[in-house]
């Protein structure tokens, strides 16, 4: 389940119109999803609210043996209207699932963000200033954000902590996203280590689609995206580096059949193929295969993932429902709008198994998740946690 | 002076020293390059042997030798290791930085893990060696400096110069860490098994243990195969199962092998002259205490204390009934001291049984009659020290008039706790044993404090209380056993008590007299009938008794102060009970007149 910290900043990419998802650092969200989720450990507490449109705290309290905690603190220039409270906040949003990749937008004109008044230019460009502390360790996280242009944005994040090297690391990634191809540029003050990440959509241009004066039924409706990208790091200090190349086909939301994704990645230096693939087999039902194989070592490792959402039972008002006159105006229901929970499972050719339940109680979010391991009969629980979350 | 340095039977067997060089190694955190346990495949020593420079002898014997040496080897000796490696610098890189700031690569830092064989050799290595060696504590070697000058390592990745620099660096640290901290634990441990063979056997065991949970043989438990007895004839099944099971209970006491001898010593001591005692420990004798001490106590087992409190609570059922109809009858201060002066009768009646026995009848053995004396004449007050009083009365006497004396006692005490809120059973306990001091167990210091809570305790005494005590045990005496044995008790028995406990009892004996009145002299023959009947009814008498009393008490005052006021005279009958009596009491003199 996403971090209500993490929730606001995509709302602050939401409201400052910036496509998280056409990234290469994106390309397999869905595979990371179903079959990486994070479990929980010990008992953990959050609390947290979005006390106005531009300012979010949040306070985390912890225990996997001592007591720990965070407090956090989150300035939006751009004011954030979203729903926030753990009570209304739609499951949707906050639980990372299968994920549909929609059509590509096209990117905001530039006259757009401009504001006059009186001959001169006030706007602003948006900006995001987020702080966290880590109470017993003092361990300070700061993330900067800055949408520098309707195509372009700028993320240091930078973590200060005694433990580190040179007491903390400072990243600086630099983003381009035109809709049809994204790059990043990114250096870390770690080992200088400096990396560029690109990512080529195959298919439409969405900057030329409305500009083109063809009718629509001339245009044959896009059922699918193929997208390929690749990455490169190089480290300055140690004269290390890293390269992979990645392909993904995705089905549309008009598309007729089941969606699916299938990712395919390569790191040729390391020999690892990786190659995924994701079905959504029902409404409420997605499943996920992860294939590795290292070319180089023969070691390979099978992946096994699904989640089930559960909905709230609506039988019980069905039949009056049925005798609504079909004239009369209904409150719209979105698909998703009943869902209680959500049941993520997980397992690997080694048998290590990870279930993860995640729902809302009351006005509570909760995450229960247990690690499991099968071959180990007499201590089969490896971890266990629960994590509690309410914002209002 | 030579030495003659043996170096090739080192080389015989390695495995051991294999199998512990693989437990040193992964003991500690691993860089996070290995991912896989490091497996030491071959050690060998090598040929050469170290050239060793005697710098200092400290201690030179048959069986111990302390030394410094100057060390230096450039021997043949390899050691090969075998483990699996992280081979993508990305990955081990970025597990180790947190991920707020990681640029999250996509694949590039997917991970390819290789089986690695490294070899270690040519160690070249130079430094001050400190020697220890005895013959109990083993060998122990330590390195003053860091020995290592170099070594080369020769892995699978040579052919790769960043792979081969980083396993050069990185080993060459572990190395390190090994020469300074783990070869002397490692020399020390291998020492200890050569030399004693107790260290090995105790080692073997602790691994056996480990391995096998197989119980030890209980001899008891389990009938012998071929049993004869003391004369060599086979013993049937019946005969052997006689011997061997009926003993168990005794033998899974708490006692162990050690305790028992310790016991033995110490009967053993006063079965002889020898002056040798054996230590006791938080043991205070008597010798030892003050006179103070003696007269207030120390400290009793916990035993003791826990049988106490689950005696009173015994009682206290039984109690409840009387006390409840007894408390409305508490009307004056002349009642209460009534009630007080019940169970006085009783903890007296007992002591003195007690003590005439200690007296008189000195012949049936000390230990029980030690026992008998566990009775504060002092404090009165604590109804918790009456009970294991009577309860040791009632167990330990022998003689049909001791344990009828002990019975009365209950019933007195019952009546009497109506008066006096229960004590805790802890303190009483304390006083009890105390002025006896046959061996008191307790430390000084608890002792001390003891001393210290009963000094403020004795002023809590009630002073009445004491003197009719003392008056009923005279009485009572002259009825049942006469005069003599009175006479006994405090000559023979009161010598250990302190002075200011002589003084109190000087102090008590104007109040005694004071107090007693003639009603309460007349209502002394009555416990000689309790002694005999059965418990509910005595209790029922008690009642009664009381009721009559605090009755016959009350007509006394108000004649009293018919005398003083006949305003008050008239404001209530002479067959007014005593709620009537109480209420008056409590009325302010203006609302009486």
């Amino acid at each position: 389940m996403l971090d209500f910290m993490e929730n606001v900043q995509n709302a602050f990419y939401e409201a400052s119109h910036w496509n998280l998802d056409n990234s290469y650092g994106a390309l397999n969200t869905t595979a990371r999803a179903l079959l990486d989720f994070q479990i929980p450990q010990g008992l953990r507490l959050q609390i947290s609210s979005l006390a106005a449109p531009n300012f979010a705290t949040s306070y985390t309290l912890g225990s996997v043996g001592v007591v720990d905690g965070s407090v956090s603190y989150l300035y939006s220039s751009l004011p954030l209207r979203k729903e926030f409270k753990s009570s209304h906040i739609d499951l949707k949003n906050v639980i990372r699932g299968y994920k549909h990749v929609q059509d590509l937008r096209r990117p905001d004109d530039y006259w757009s963000w401009e504001l006059w008044h009186a001959g001169k230019r006030v706007d602003r460009k948006d900006t995001l200033l987020y702080g966290r502390v880590f109470l017993p360790q003092s361990r300070l996280e700061a993330l900067y954000l800055r949408r520098l242009a309707p195509t372009r944005q700028l993320r240091i994040a930078a973590v200060s902590d005694s433990n580190l090297n040179n007491g903390g690391t400072i990243l600086a990634l630099l983003q381009n996203d035109v809709g049809k191809y994204s790059t990043e540029c990114m250096y870390s003050t770690d080992s200088a280590l400096m990396g560029v990440r690109g990512l080529y959509n195959f298919g439409p241009d969405p900057r030329n689609a409305p500009t083109e004066p063809t009718s629509v039924d001339q245009v044959e409706p896009v059922h699918g995206r193929f997208s390929a990208g690749a990455e490169l790091y190089y480290g300055l200090l140690n004269k290390s580096g890293g390269i992979s190349t990645g392909l993904r086909f995705t089905t549309l939301p008009n598309h007729q059949g089941f969606p699916y994704t299938m990712t395919l990645t390569l790191n040729p230096l390391m020999g690892n193929l990786s190659s995924t693939y994701a079905v959504k087999a029902g409404s409420s039902l997605a499943l996920c295969s992860r294939f590795d194989f290292n070319f180089y070592s023969y070691e390979s490792e099978l992946q096994l993932g699904c989640e089930l959402w559960r909905r709230r039972n609506t039988t019980d008002i069905d039949w009056a429902m049925k005798k609504l006159r079909p004239d009369w105006k209904q409150r719209t229901i979105s698909p998703d709008d009943d869902v209680s929970g959500v049941l993520k499972a997980r397992v690997n050719q080694d048998w290590h198994v990870g279930v993860l339940w995640e729902g809302r109680i009351k006005e509570l979010l909760f995450t229960l998740g247990a690690s499991l391991d099968l071959k180990k009969r007499e201590q089969i629980f490896r971890s266990v946690g629960l994590e509690l979350q309410y914002s209002s | 002076m030579a030495f003659n340095f043996n170096w090739s039977p080192l080389l015989a067997d390695t495995s051991r020293a294999r199998d512990m060089l693989t437990t040193a190694l992964n003991k500690s955190p691993k860089p996070p390059i290995i991912v896989d346990d490091i497996i030491v495949t071959e050690l060998n020593l090598g040929s050469t042997p170290p050239e060793l420079e005697i710098l200092e002898i400290g201690d030179l014997a048959e069986d111990r030798f302390r030394g410094i040496f100057k060390m230096s080897y450039t021997g043949d000796a390899f050691l090969t290791l075998k483990t699996k490696v992280q081979v993508n610098p990305l990955k081990t890189h970025l597990s180790t930085k947190p991920d707020f700031a990681s640029p999250q690569p996509l694949a590039a830092a997917s991970g390819l893990t290789i089986p690695l064989s490294i070899t270690l050799s040519n160690f070249r290595l130079s430094g001050f060696v400190i020697l220890v060696f005895s013959k109990q504590k083993g060998l122990t070697l330590v390195f003053r400096n860091d020995p290592l000058e170099s070594l080369k390592v020769s892995s699978t990745f040579d052919s790769i110069p960043f792979v081969r620099d980083y396993l050069q660096k990185v080993i060459e640290e572990q190395l390190r860490v090994l020469f300074m901290e783990d070869l002397p634990a490692i020399i020390h441990r291998l020492s200890l098994r050569l030399c004693s063979p107790e260290f090995q056997e105790m080692e073997e065991e602790r691994l056996e243990g480990t391995k096998d949970g197989a119980a030890a043989v209980d001899p008891f438990a389990t009938p012998p195969q071929d049993a004869v007895d003391a004369f060599g004839n086979p013993l049937d099944e019946s005969q052997i199962s006689e011997i061997a099971l009926d003993p168990v209970g005794e033998i899974h006491a708490s006692f162990s092998q050690k305790n028992i001898l310790r016991l033995a010593a110490l009967s053993e001591s006063q079965r002889t002259l020898s002056l040798f005692t054996p230590g006791i420990r938080d043991a205070v004798f008597r010798a030892w205490a003050g006179p103070d001490r003696d007269a207030s106590g120390t400290a009793t087992p916990a035993l003791t204390r826990g049988s106490l409190s689950r005696i009173q609570s015994t009682f206290g059922t039984m109690r409840s009934g009387a006390s409840s109809i007894a408390s409305g009858s508490q009307g004056t201060h002349e009642t209460h001291d009534t009630h007080d002066s019940r169970p006085t009768v009783s903890s007296t009646t007992y002591s003195m049984s007690g003590l005439t026995l200690g007296a008189g009848r000195s012949r049936t053995g000390g230990l029980r009659k030690r026992k008998k004396r566990v009775v504060d004449l002092r404090k009165k007050t604590t109804e918790a020290g009456a009970d294991t009083g009577s309860v040791d009365g009632q167990s330990e006497m022998a003689s049909t008039y001791a344990s009828e004396t002990s019975s009365a006692v209950h019933e007195d005490k019952d009546a009497g706790e109506v008066a006096t809120p229960p004590r805790s059973p802890a303190r009483p306990g304390l006083q009890h044993e105390g002025p006896h001091g046959i061996l008191d167990y307790g430390e000084p210091s608890t002792l001390a404090e003891n001393t210290a809570s009963t000094d403020t305790l004795l002023p809590a005494a009630p002073l009445l209380s004491e003197p009719p005590r003392m008056s009923r045990s005279k009485a009572k005496e002259h009825e049942t056993y006469g005069d003599e044995t009175i006479k006994a008790r405090p000559s023979s028995r009161r010598p250990p008590l302190s002075h200011n406990q002589i003084r109190q009892a000087q102090q008590s004996t104007s109040p005694l007299l004071r107090s007693l009145s003639f009603d309460k002299i007349a209502f002394i023959s009555p416990p000689n009938e309790a002694e005999s009947s059965g418990g509910i009814l005595e209790q029922a008498w008690m009642t009664k008794m009381a009721q009559e009393i605090a009755r016959k008490v009350q007509q006394e005052k108000d004649r009293a102060s018919r005398d003083v006021s006949p305003v008050a005279r008239g404001s209530k009958g002479p067959a007014g009970g005593i709620w009537a009596s109480e209420d008056e009491l409590e009325a302010p003199p203006a609302y009486v007149a």
